[in-house]
């Protein structure tokens, strides 16, 4: 999911770098208020942590392998600000040191996947973590908020795709929401095994008090909140399409060179009609509502395996003990 | 006269209930280098980390550590620090800056000294450690021994008053441990030395604390104490070879 | 243990690589802007943007071979997207020129990360004044990505010599445990870092 350079406008790039700023800087602050000294080091460590993990190959089918990517799994361990901080800082790192995503794209990688995904898919895990109490409901949560995070990371992915005019909204988000809806699975999978591993050892690494950020205040929820509803009103909604853009101009120019150029930045889309929000949008919206349901039922089933029956109810403190 | 470092009944458990010390005294005289040394879980980690003030958990309850004199504490804690130089035992967990250059003026920067002094502590510091040059490296390009020597410099260029080092030739070869050994033998000041490399304590240290089950079970001259092969036995230690051919009493 | 595996090149010595890691990082942030202002109707311009970059990659005694096989390497992410671009009428034209304008993108992040050590960018954030936080996170993931992957190497090792299956529920159970063991050395290794930070005057 890491967006390479080139795929998107200045345009894009610019409003995506600003609300990662934003999304980060938000972060930082928080992440700064909260961290006791002793813990400042826990950040750098478990960002190398998290690229090492990603390093770590499962086996999918035919060869093919796919890996952590880690945002919730950050989150649930750390809480959402020094998730945000660890994932973004790998992002840095992945772009600065291996050419893995982008320089122009950099803002849009971390505003998916560090703040997007990362809060995103906390919010999720912090909520059905409440609802369904203990071991059980944290790692249902966790299986349930890393699907829904890789998902959601994706679809504010194929928006500013689509914003660039790089593909169309009508083939971008099927695509990319279908393949990460089934890279989501395997997150899911691994996280919840990842945080059972956890508790079978430290469980008390898993208490919500060993985040870093027990509780987050209105302020920090309101500000997060804009970043995000920004983003998804700018790159994953039918107003993605509105977007006035320079495309037919642009598919114009593809189509006949030999006219002036158009302004510059805009990479060339023909001229095609963007989503409606018609019936279409109606049935991407069932689809996408049944998908989902799904997915949690699958995740119950992770975590029923994971953490039996009979040790729901016990103190999380005694999982793990003859 | 008072000693460089003293503690008095020193007792610590750890927070999940483990009890690491259980009533710990011993005095090291200014000038000394003195040998830690008992099996594994000993104690001996816990200790050293208190000589530093690293368990302030500690502090309310009984015993001591006195540093020159001095109790550590909240007040005295960052001079503590200052006069008690620790060397960890991984290697790794001490060099956590992308540089060695950053890594070694770690220490002299927290002290507040302008820029050109830090230039000069770290260029004196890795003199000192044997390794000049090696400013511009990066830790995961040095070996074992080099980052070893890093990590003496780093607490060397803070301008310890006493050294104390955990471990301090484990995971080296037999030329590194023997380099080191020398760089030690060479540094000036009063020493403490946690090790299972009973060797370097007979080259090193005139006299050993012997600390098993989180108390002193034994101290007194190195030979002394290393030749007694029951005491050894006892403590899952062992006589060590430089004193075999040696006959006690 | 191949400590250099990440980045083995960066520490070269060539006049790309005595240039002060601020004016790479400059110059490579206004390459992949030119590249990226460059009209779909002049794909000439993109040569010139080539060029330049066979000139510098030369001037860094980095070998081609390496090079290129990183930007093989990150390929298939390209294509991945550009390859959606297929699926549009006409949209070969569109294909071939995302592939060019991302592929020169990313020779030039190629060329800047494998010229760069990463320590020299840290200098060029801390001097931006970018937060102290963010800045040290980053240069204690940078120090410890080493560390961390050297020792989630050494435990898949450990699992692998008593693995006698290629079931693949057990790989997935065992690279998950590796993950989640990594984790907790992780964190038992930060508190120790803490106390060698405070061991040298750190407040």
């Amino acid at each position: 999911m890491h967006i390479p350079d080139g795929f998107l406008d200045a345009r894009t790039a610019v409003a995506t770098g600003a609300l990662a700023a934003a999304g980060l800087g938000i972060a930082l602050r928080q992440a700064r208020v909260h961290l006791p000294p002793r813990r400042v080091p826990l950040l750098g460590v478990t960002a190398a942590f998290v690229f090492a993990a990603q390093m770590v190959n499962f086996p999918v089918a035919g060869g093919t392998s796919g890996h952590l990517i880690g945002a919730v799994l950050a989150a649930a361990l750390l809480g959402p600000s020094a998730a945000v901080v660890v994932v973004s800082s790998v992002l840095i790192v992945q772009c600065l040191m291996f050419a893995d995503g982008g320089l122009s794209a950099l803002g849009a990688n971390i505003l998916n996947m560090g703040v997007l995904g990362t809060v995103g898919g906390w919010a999720i895990y912090h909520g059905v973590s409440r609802v369904v109490r203990g071991l059980f409901g944290r790692v249902l949560a966790a299986t349930f908020a890393a699907w829904c995070s890789t998902v959601l990371a994706s679809i504010a992915c194929a928006g500013e795709l689509a914003v660039s005019g790089t593909v169309a909204w009508r083939l971008v988000l099927p695509a990319m929401a279908g393949v990460h809806a089934l890279i989501g699975l395997g997150e899911g999978v691994i996280t919840a095994l990842v945080l059972a591993g956890i508790a079978r050892t430290r469980p008390e690494l898993l208490e919500p008090d060993a985040a870093i950020e027990p509780r987050t205040s209105v302020a920090a929820v309101a500000a997060y909140g804009a970043v995000i509803a920004m983003t998804l009103a700018l790159f994953a909604s039918p107003l993605a399409s509105r977007w006035p853009d320079g495309l037919d101009r642009t598919a114009e120019a593809l189509g006949f060179g030999e006219k002036a150029a158009p302004p510059v930045l805009n990479a060339p889309i023909p001229g095609y009609e963007m989503p409606g929000i018609g019936g279409d949008a109606l049935a991407t919206a069932l689809a996408g509502g049944t998908g989902t349901l799904v997915v949690l039922a699958l995740s119950w089933l992770v975590a029923r395996v994971l953490v039996p029956r009979a040790r729901v109810d016990d103190p999380p403190g005694a999982v793990g003990e003859p | 006269m008072t000693a460089a470092i003293e503690v008095r009944d020193l007792h610590f458990r750890y927070a999940e209930g483990t009890r690491a010390l259980g009533g710990v005294s011993f005095a090291i005289a200014e000038g000394e280098c003195v040998g830690l040394i008992g099996p594994n879980g000993a104690g001996k980690s816990t200790l050293l980390l208190h000589l530093n003030g690293l368990l302030p958990e500690s502090w309310d309850g009984p015993g001591a550590v006195l540093v020159g004199g001095e109790p550590v504490d909240a007040r005295s804690l960052f001079e503590v620090r200052r006069r008690v130089g620790l060397l960890f035992q991984d290697a790794n967990d001490q060099l956590f800056c992308p540089t060695v250059l950053e890594d070694v003026a770690f220490g002299p920067r927290q002290l507040g000294l302008s820029e050109p002094e830090v230039r000069e502590r770290v260029t004196a510091a890795l003199a000192q450690a044997g390794i000049s040059g090696f400013e511009g490296r990066a830790p995961h390009h040095l070996s074992a021994g080099e980052k070893r020597r890093v990590c003496l410099a780093g607490v060397l260029a803070c301008g310890p008053s006493i050294l104390v080092l955990d471990e301090p030739t484990s995971s080296l070869d037999p030329r590194g441990r023997r380099e080191l050994k020398e760089l030690l033998r060479r540094i000036p000041i009063t020493k403490l030395i946690a090790t299972h490399d009973l060797d370097l304590v007979v080259e090193l240290c005139s006299r050993v604390v012997v600390l098993d089950g989180g108390v002193v079970v034994a101290e007194g001259p190195t030979v002394e104490v290393l030749s007694d092969e029951a005491l050894m036995l006892r403590h899952s230690l062992e006589r060590p070879h430089a004193l075999r051919h040696l006959h006690p009493h | 243990m191949r400590r250099d595996f990440l980045d083995p090149y960066s520490r070269l010595d060539s006049p790309i690589h005595r240039l002060g890691a601020g004016t790479k990082l400059g110059t490579a942030l206004g390459l992949v802007v030119l590249v990226l202002v460059v009209p779909t109707s002049r794909p000439v311009a993109l040569a010139a943007v080539a060029a330049a970059l066979v000139a510098i990659a030369v001037c860094s005694r980095v070998p081609w071979r390496f090079l290129a096989g990183r930007v093989l390497m990150l390929e298939p992410l390209v294509l991945g997207v550009a390859g959606l671009a297929l699926l549009q009428p006409g949209g070969w034209r569109l294909f071939l020129f995302l592939l060019a304008r991302s592929t020169l993108c990313l020779g030039t992040m190629v060329l800047l990360s494998n010229t760069t050590p990463f320590e020299d960018l840290l200098r060029v954030m801390k001097a931006a004044h970018m937060p102290a936080l963010l800045v040290t996170t980053l240069s204690l993931l940078y120090r410890y990505l080493f560390v961390l992957v050297d020792e989630a190497g050494r435990m898949k090792r450990a699992r692998a010599s008593r693995t006698f299956t290629r079931r693949r529920a057990w790989a997935w159970h065992t690279g998950a445990s590796v993950v989640s063991q990594l984790f907790i050395r992780s964190s038992e290794r930060a508190e120790r870092i803490h106390a060698a930070m405070c061991a040298r005057g750190w407040r």
